[in-house]
């Protein structure tokens, strides 16, 4: 096949996902899809408190420089001035006895890239990158497509 | 037929598109992937797309999809690191419902306000808008039509919005989003130092010894910049950090001297704190009498509301930011009666807590780096504060030297760099100069090369005044790009809504997603983001980052600016500008605003053969010219020479920024400091060459009490914000999961004892309501925010509880900044 | 005054002329529930967390951060009150307690805590006399409630039962070990916060 054949067919079969993706949208009234429909002048009834999802079980990261999402509950967790309860089990020398994994090896390094001897106080506030997560619905889905699909997806291309 | 790189990479592009509609999925289990013409990833450069610390990200594509993202390990922002927001970056743009077509409000296939929202081509909708625009100008002039912007536009985006608006339709009714958010931060600048934007920079972390926050919650809104601090603070024994706020935030996590106040008696404690320097001998004498002057501010000034507003008409000289000089003495018997005491009283501060406080700026070896963002802008006195906080650093001389840094913080990516910069504002042109002052604007119209008088000699309308305008009719035909108004702006139920639907108005909406605002809009247009386009931010410590475009925006969208200067194509001169000016022009007829504005010799001067080889450019492509390039080195003429100087435009694409003025490609960390800021006259040491004496003011202004305090019927205060995973106004946070689910909703932080005193408890659904709406939430009385009786905080990004329906748009006179901290609501459970 | 003591002790001695031996001891037993009953009346008095609480020293500062925690509000409202856990519930052990507790009014007195950051100062020392005591008695207080035997630990998190299955069943450990700061917020702990969390 030639390189001129392989563009073309992956056109078309762009032109065709195109055509899926992008439908044309239907003419509607209301389009603030976070809404859900509720009018702007109006106000739908809250939802509940979602409870946080406390199942342990780690999740797949969307790709493997994404800060790993909190499995359980952190209620009251104490990272101040006086202590950091996160360290108390994710700790090197805590996890024999948590079992829980340890804090990653880029939490060892400095703004200028050394490693110290614990902990960088920059990566202090765990919660500013890690996060629990509510037992909630999706408002919007989202159609990020992970690496290792994007990967087969090439490699198909490749094998026609 | 050869296929050149670029047609590979729009191949590409397609190939991915193709995945994402969900081609076969790959099989569980796997062997490890190791082909290196596979694994290979592209890595590319971009500034996060969030707020204004401006953290340089690593964003990965492969076969025309970003694939991932993290911290840029060479940026010194932000050394490798994001917050939760940034790491997810790579998500944003995915959500399921980004706009992929014009969509028009039609009944039986014609425009109908209240018709239902109907796919157009780009052709029909720039007719429809073309003709709508013609209409409001003929009938109302250049003050018919009203553009509402953002410090979210690329820097050439906003440089083509504000020359398309105050060149080409001369109208000044152009304002940026930044108008929420930093105008009085700017007010600040320009009225002490006259030349706007920090002195310091961030290298300030790294230097100081105390760290005083004044109104932010760095810890969740500048996450980055947090770990900067946190890092100084724990890694430097004796450091120390105050935080000042009306609430407890987790920014009190770290703070070795925490205090709430009263809202709006910051105002308070800065005159305390100016008056104890001066009582203990600590005011820096040499400093003072060699590089500062003394000026008593007009006081009684109103709260930029509607002028038949009782408040506004009871204010003695409303709006004015008059001043007449002062000695140091009276300045000394000005703050004389704000004693720690009485800043006590006012504010509930602790003596003891404000005299710690205090010492941090009175002591000479205590290098001090005092923090704001909202709680000082968004303030109906939010010019003042920004002043008083100035003068704290400028009694000591604690100011342009390393850890030295009175340092206002920005919300937004590009607010420094397009909003203000790029002078995107009202009453601005670039490189801080004005619209009312004939030089400027002779100045203007000269590299513009445009006949004189093009530019209009009057203060456009505000962000506050463009609602007002569009609800009284004044304002006909309206465009907002980027940005999320409907939901940001205050009042939304009286002045918001009401403007928009008002039938003789047409409202269009550029945005990637269906937000709130397009909801409110006759017209959407479906636009390009972030990577997905070529452009430029500047951070909040002048830093100027370039990225290229990395992935093809789905389906019709297109970006900003090729919107707006697509939309410049269907004007001709004789349509929108006077016949004077063309006649004494007579070469400037038939032309079109394209024409003019930006096939103009200089817009248009570099070829397509000057974009990267590497990556796509379609706007480039689409004009025929490397128009990003011509926007920029034109709009880089402003400065240059004028202390504001920029490097050119290829060096950005490959350093992690710039902070300017960059002078003999060096940058500038200190300003107004002899040695680090080549602008400085030799011997002066130091120089606010802002100011034509190169002196900087102190001002003398007092407390003035906000424009709505709790009373019986509406007994709590309410203060507004973000949160850490939400950014804004969450149209791009909502729609990744991961961060929708680790805040799902909005909530009304309040005291458990508030809480049981009503009968409400964790979780109860109530209604909040203020003289001017109300919204439907629950009560959190166990959350990350801590308020003390009689507040309650209340998160602004939430789609489906627009608090903003709540809000007073009450500003401050001076910058017309709303002030979204304070207004008086009542609490009742839903339902009951 | 000595005179009036000589006085009294004289006719406490002398043994009774109007009344039977019957009718006194009867008396005296009557006035001894009276009296036990008026000490231990007051004894529970103290035991409350109104008593507790009635010092802005501890509403200020160890109750305020109590109330966010699980201890005060939870799904079942079965809540833990301060003498639940700061005082045994075996008698003799809370009259030694209550007897200890003579430095704390004696505290009270000369203001050793009336301030923020007076608390904040001491408060590493009163937070580990509470650590040292429940190490001691095998957390006896936490155990009051939090039986061992009655803990099914199919319904708590995999973490949580690997955790109890492996330190609090095997005496390994005793709750205080893992269960600190769960009240009240943490004492600073200096640089070891940094190191090991705590």
């Amino acid at each position: 096949m030639t390189m001129k054949q392989a563009f073309r067919k992956t056109l078309a079969l762009g032109a065709l996902a195109l055509a899926v993706s992008a439908s044309p949208l239907l003419a509607q009234e209301s389009v603030a899809t976070l809404r859900s429909g509720t009018p702007l002048a109006e106000n739908a009834s809250p939802p509940p408190i979602a409870p946080v999802k406390n199942t342990d079980l780690r999740q797949v990261r969307n790709y493997p420089e994404q800060p790993p999402l909190i499995p359980h509950k952190i209620d009251g967790y104490q990272i101040d001035l006086n202590a950091n309860q996160c360290l108390t089990c994710h700790s090197r020398t805590a996890v024999e006895i948590s079992q829980a994994p340890m804090v990653s090896i880029t939490h060892f390094m400095s703004r200028d890239n050394q490693f110290l001897a614990s902990v960088t106080p920059r990566r202090y506030f765990c919660n500013q990158c890690h996060v629990p997560q509510g037992v909630t619905k999706d408002l919007v889905e989202n159609g990020f497509v992970d690496i290792d699909q994007v990967l087969e997806y090439v490699s198909g291309q490749e094998g026609n | 037929m050869a296929l050149t790189r670029r047609d590979m990479i729009k191949a590409q592009a397609v190939a991915a598109a193709a995945a994402a509609a969900g081609l076969p999925l790959p099989a569980s289990a796997q062997n490890l992937v190791t082909d290196a013409s596979l694994t290979d990833l592209k890595w590319s450069k971009a500034p996060c797309r969030f707020c204004g610390t401006g953290c340089s990200i690593m964003v990965a594509t492969k076969a025309g999809r970003v694939v991932a993202s993290h911290g840029d390990a060479e940026a010194p922002v932000n050394r490798g690191l994001n917050c939760v927001k940034g790491y997810f970056l790579s998500k944003i743009m995915y959500g399921k419902d980004r706009l992929t077509q014009p969509l028009l409000r039609k009944t039986d296939g014609v425009y109908d306000k209240e018709g239902e929202f109907t796919p157009v081509s780009w052709d029909e909708a720039f007719d429809i808008m073309a003709e709508k625009w013609k209409k409001a100008l003929a009938e109302k002039g250049p003050k018919g039509i009203g553009m509402f912007g953002s410090g979210q536009w690329t820097v050439w985006e906003g440089y083509a919005a504000s020359k398309l608006m105050k060149a080409g339709f001369r109208s000044n009714n152009i304002d940026p989003n930044a108008r929420h958010c930093m105008a009085s931060a700017v007010g600040g600048f320009m009225r002490t130092f006259g030349i706007d934007e920090p002195m310091g920079c961030y290298d300030d972390f790294e230097n100081a010894d105390a760290f005083v926050l004044w109104g932010s919650n760095m810890a969740e809104m500048h996450p980055i910049l947090w770990t900067r601090i946190a890092d100084r603070r724990f890694s430097h024994p004796g450091t120390q950090v105050a935080v000042l706020s009306t609430f407890k935030h987790r920014s009190f996590d770290l703070a070795d001297i925490p205090a709430i106040f009263t809202p709006q008696t910051d105002m308070v404690l800065l005159n305390a704190i100016a008056n104890y320097i001066i009582q203990n001998g600590a005011v820096n004498e040499d400093f003072v009498s060699k590089h500062v002057n003394f000026r008593k501010g007009v006081t009684d000034i109103g709260y930029g509301l509607r002028d038949d507003h009782p408040l506004q008409q009871a204010a003695a000289n409303p709006n004015s930011g008059g001043s007449d000089p002062m000695s140091f003495e009276e300045f000394a018997e000005f703050v004389s009666e704000y004693t720690l005491e009485k800043a006590e009283e006012m504010s509930g501060v602790p003596v003891a807590t404000i005299e710690k406080i205090a010492k941090l700026y009175a002591d000479p070896n205590v290098k001090v780096m005092s923090l704001w963002t909202m709680g000082a802008n968004q303030h109906t006195r939010g010019v003042w504060t920004n002043n008083m906080l100035y003068n704290l650093h400028l009694l000591t001389g604690k100011i342009s030297t390393p850890g030295n840094s009175p340092f206002s913080l920005t919300g937004q990516p590009s607010a420094c760099g397009t909003a203000r910069e790029v002078g995107t504002f009202s009453h601005r042109l670039p490189a801080d100069m004005v619209v009312v002052n004939p030089e400027h604007r002779a100045y203007a119209e000269k590299i513009w090369k445009l006949p004189e008088g093009t530019v209009p000699d009057w203060n456009g309308a505000h962000a506050v005044v463009q609602n007002r305008k569009l609800k009284d009719g004044d304002i006909n035909a309206y465009w907002v790009q980027v940005n999320n108004n409907m939901q940001a702006a205050p009042n939304m139920m009286e002045e918001g809504l009401p403007g928009y639907r008002n039938p003789d108005n047409f409202i269009v909406v550029s945005d990637a997603y269906p937000t709130v605002t397009c909801e409110a809009a006759d017209l959407i247009l479906p636009t390009a983001m972030w990577v997905e386009k070529e452009g430029a931010y500047g951070n909040a410590e002048r830093r100027t980052q370039f990225w290229h475009q990395l992935v093809d925006a789905p389906g019709e969208s297109k970006s900003d600016m090729w919107q707006l200067v697509e939309f410049s194509k269907r004007f001709t001169t004789e349509e929108v500008w006077p016949a004077e000016i063309l006649d004494a022009n007579p070469e400037y007829k038939g032309k079109t605003l394209f024409d003019v504005l930006f096939a103009n010799g200089q817009v248009d001067a570099f070829p397509l053969e000057e974009t990267s080889d590497e990556y796509a450019n379609h706007e480039a492509e689409d004009f025929g010219f490397y128009i990003q390039k011509g926007l920029f080195e034109e709009y880089a003429a402003f400065g240059r020479g004028k202390a504001h100087d920029l490097a050119p435009f290829e060096t950005y694409h490959e350093t992690r920024g710039l902070r300017w003025p960059v002078i003999d490609g060096k940058e500038t960390k200190w300003r107004f400091k002899e040695g680090s800021d080549p602008y400085v006259t030799p011997g002066s040491d130091f120089e606010f060459y802002g100011k034509p004496d190169g002196k900087a003011v102190i001002f003398a202004l007092p407390y003035e009490p906000p424009a709505e305090v709790p009373d019986e019927e509406y007994p709590f205060w309410l203060s507004t914000g973000r949160v850490l995973e939400h950014w804004h106004s969450g149209s791009m946070t909502q729609r990744v999961p991961e961060l929708h689910k680790a805040v799902p909703d909005a909530l009304c932080y309040m005291h458990p004892d508030d809480a049981k005193a009503l009968g409400l408890r964790r979780g109860s659904a109530v209604k909040v309501s203020s003289r001017r709406g109300e919204i439907h939430t629950r009560v959190e009385t166990r959350g990350r925010n801590k308020p003390p009786k009689g507040l309650i905080f209340v998160p602004w990004f939430d789609a489906r509880q627009l608090i903003n329906k709540v809000t007073l748009d009450a500003t401050d006179p001076l910058s017309k900044q709303t002030d979204f901290k304070k207004c008086a609501v009542k609490i009742e459970a839903l339902g009951a | 005054m000595f005179g009036f003591l000589r006085r009294t002790w004289g006719v406490i001695k002398r043994p009774s002329v109007h009344y039977s031996l019957g009718a006194l001891t009867m008396g005296g037993f009557l006035m001894g529930i009276v009296f036990w009953g008026g000490f231990n009346t007051a004894l529970e008095v103290t035991n409350t967390e109104a008593f507790c609480t009635s010092c802005h020293e501890m509403s200020d500062n160890v109750f305020e951060e109590l109330k966010p925690t699980i201890h005060y509000s939870n799904r079942s409202g079965v809540r833990a009150t301060c003498p639940d856990c700061h005082v045994p519930h075996e008698w003799t052990n809370k009259i030694a307690r209550k007897i200890q507790a003579s430095k704390e009014v004696w505290g009270k007195l000369f203001g050793t805590i009336n301030t923020r950051e007076k608390f904040l100062e001491h408060r590493l020392r009163l937070a580990q006399n509470e650590w040292s005591r429940l190490e001691a008695n095998d957390s006896l207080e936490c155990r009051n409630c939090h039986s061992s035997e009655s803990m099914d630990i199919t319904r708590q998190s995999p973490r949580a039962s690997e955790a109890h299955e492996r330190f609090l069943f095997t005496g390994e450990k005793t709750c205080i070990n893992c269960h600190k700061g769960i009240a009240h917020e943490l004492p600073n702990l200096g640089e070891a916060a940094l190191i090991n969390g705590h």
